[in-house]
């Protein structure tokens, strides 16, 4: 990898270009510094008009910080928390089982028919407006007998010779990576009505630790199938086949020796899920309301609770942004060793 | 090789599941329910109107009003964001000095949460202790209505987002930018190909297939948007910048008007839909050409 493309370029416009390059770099960095020295500004300090330089323009203060910490900006220290573990283990969950899928759509050979695919679908719609309008079910009820009815006939009409194409694996993860492709706003307001009711059944899933988690691990899956894919196909077949010779099961194939080769990516993958649910907005606004909040939404109320304290607003933010500064100095130095190249191919 | 094992099974059902019932089920609960009349407050029993929410939709001018902005945010961000993208990736790709110091520094937006992202910006946009208002007053323009005029405040949200993904563009075009082959570059030297010619004849088209495939993830990306513009404007001033999500938003969670929710929200499934299979169309010969 030499410099390709500016290679015909004299001396000054190789100069134009690198100035160019810093303008660019100093935009995207001027911000993330306004927020830091502005966290720790005293209220008549940042009223009083712009000021940049600390120890010179203004004198900084941690009071923002020890507001935060004491909860006087609604209850920080929990909010933190929750985000942490929320995130963390829907991360593990879904970078876990979408590995394993990812590994199975590369090695091993799927065939699903079509017609199946129709069969559930439509299964699942007939049975649940059966059983919602004329069993007089409530639509969560419906919804959960229509769900495992659908699901095993679709099995059996599978493996009957239905006519029509024949999905393979190509398809399968076509159709895993398309579930990105919706506007989660309509999932999530479904998903919302759809936990209130089931909330009605006696299982609290609003506002709880498993609603939220089971929401981000599925909407976590589509991109960690998609990455993994990749990492595995990278992964020289060979030892595999040595490991089948000596006929070891496959499920220790997969964590003896396939899990431990590919840690550098299962690990930027689960990085890259945990910001995804840590900055995650919609769905959180939607399935939470007090216990489970996550940081996204407190940083959001801050803006209308108590007017423009910026100095206040500036820690809050500061507090979501800095553990994800630290995962893009661990992700870039990762990156630099080319690692994330097979993932866009 | 493919292999087949019983345990293929294990290995893929868990994802599928999980995946079936968050994304499936719900579609089929507010596919149902988009054809009814069906309201929380006051609670009314719901009534079957088939297509009536849909026809409201299609005469209500905040819909279509939703649908231009967030078409005109989603396509100038993606279009800069692509352009702005592909220069630095080349940039960097060429070695320009202090290259290694850019590179956290450009990856770093991407992964910060867009609440806090546009909270940040409304500080910087702020008309009496924002930077940039100061910044913009030595040369003569005072208190320029950031967030309060409906244009500027458009503006102000394709900024954010421009600021915020371009990173991810960078991203994706260096690592392409890398598989590129050399020997074709020194070809062209021998030929005396100008940087410019070197370009437009060899990088871009080559660059065709991933690019088609970042503008394409950011663009559906871009039509989801809503956090940054909930904190930034919340869809003011009036409905000047309000999106489609928040749109559905404000009917669903605010009115709890569900029936008209749901068929709201499956008309943006479809225009989703007709944005993406029209895009994968148009480009689908030019990328063809290239294998």
């Amino acid at each position: 990898m030499s410099g390709q493309g500016l290679t015909g370029l004299s001396q000054w416009s190789r100069r134009l270009v690198a100035v160019g390059v810093l303008a660019w770099c100093l935009i995207t960095v001027f911000p993330l510094y306004w927020v830091v020295v502005t966290a720790f500004k005293t209220p008549p300090g940042v009223v009083g008009g712009p000021t940049y330089l600390p120890f010179i323009d203004f004198t900084p203060t941690l009071q923002p910080f020890i507001d935060l910490y004491q909860g006087i900006r609604g209850e920080f220290f929990r909010t933190f928390l929750n985000s942490t573990i929320v995130g963390l283990s829907a991360a593990a969950i879904a970078t876990a089982i979408g590995a394993m899928a990812a590994y199975a759509l590369v090695r091993f050979e799927f065939k699903v028919r079509l017609g199946a695919g129709l069969v559930f679908f439509l299964l699942a719609l007939g049975f649940y407006l059966l059983f919602n309008a004329t069993f007089g079910l409530t639509r969560p009820q419906a919804l959960l007998l229509a769900f495992p009815i659908a699901l095993i006939a679709a099995v059996v009409a599978n493996r009957l010779p239905l006519p029509g194409p024949i999905l393979g694996n190509e398809d399968i993860l076509f159709w895993f990576v398309s579930q990105r492709m919706f506007p989660p706003i309509v999932t999530a307001f479904a998903l919302y009505l759809l936990y209130s009711e089931i909330g009605r059944l006696g299982f609290q899933l609003i506002d709880s630790y498993v609603g939220l988690t089971l929401c981000y691990v599925a909407f976590s899956l589509p991109i960690v199938v998609w990455l993994m894919r990749d990492f595995f196909e990278a992964i020289p077949i060979e030892v595999e086949e040595a490991a089948m010779v000596d006929n070891v099961p496959s499920w220790r194939i997969f964590i003896g020796i396939v899990v431990p080769m590919s840690m550098n990516g299962l690990l930027a993958t689960f990085m890259i899920t945990l910001a995804f649910v840590w900055n995650e907005f919609l769905f959180a606004l939607f399935l939470t309301n007090s216990r489970w909040q996550t940081l996204p939404i407190l940083v959001a109320g801050q803006n209308s609770q108590r007017g423009d304290e910026w100095w206040a607003i500036s820690a809050a933010a500061l507090v979501a942004i800095v553990p994800m500064m630290i995962m893009a100095g661990l992700l870039s130095r990762m990156m630099r060793s080319g690692l994330l190249l097979g993932a866009i191919k | 090789m493919m292999r087949n094992d019983p345990i293929k099974h294990v290995f893929i059902w868990p994802a599928v599941l999980v995946v079936l019932a968050i994304s499936i089920f719900p579609l089929i609960y507010s596919l149902t329910t988009s054809f009814l009349s069906y309201r929380l407050i006051p609670p009314i029993p719901p009534r079957v109107v088939w297509l009536g929410n849909y026809a409201t939709l299609l005469q209500e001018p905040r819909f279509w009003s939703a649908l231009f902005t967030t078409t005109l945010i989603a396509f100038i961000a993606v279009g800069l964001q692509y352009a702005i993208g592909f220069g630095v990736a080349l940039a960097l790709n060429a070695r320009v000095p202090g290259e290694r110091l850019f590179r956290v520094a450009l990856l770093l937006p991407m992964l910060l949460a867009p609440v806090a992202v546009a909270l940040v910006a409304r500080m910087m946009f702020n008309p009496t202790m924002g930077p940039l208002n100061q910044f913009l007053s030595k040369f003569g323009l005072v208190n320029l209505p950031f967030l309060t005029n409906g244009h500027w405040a458009l503006a102000c949200i394709i900024a954010v987002e421009v600021w915020q993904w371009t990173p991810f563009v960078i991203l994706m075009m260096l690592a392409g930018l890398q598989t590129l082959p050399e020997d074709v570059y020194e070809a062209a030297e021998l030929e005396n190909a100008s940087a410019w010619q070197q370009f437009w004849g060899i990088t871009f088209p080559m660059m065709l297939p991933i690019s088609a495939a970042v503008v394409f993830i950011r663009l559906i990306e871009s039509y989801k948007i809503m956090d940054t513009v909930f904190v930034m404007t919340g869809g003011g001033p009036g409905v000047d910048t309000e999106t489609l999500t928040l749109f559905a938003y404000q009917e669903g969670f605010k009115k709890f008007n569900l029936g008209y929710t749901s068929a709201l929200s499956f008309l943006f499934l479809i225009a989703i839909t007709i944005i993406g299979v029209t895009y994968l169309a148009l480009l689908r010969p030019h990328l063809e050409k290239r294998r």
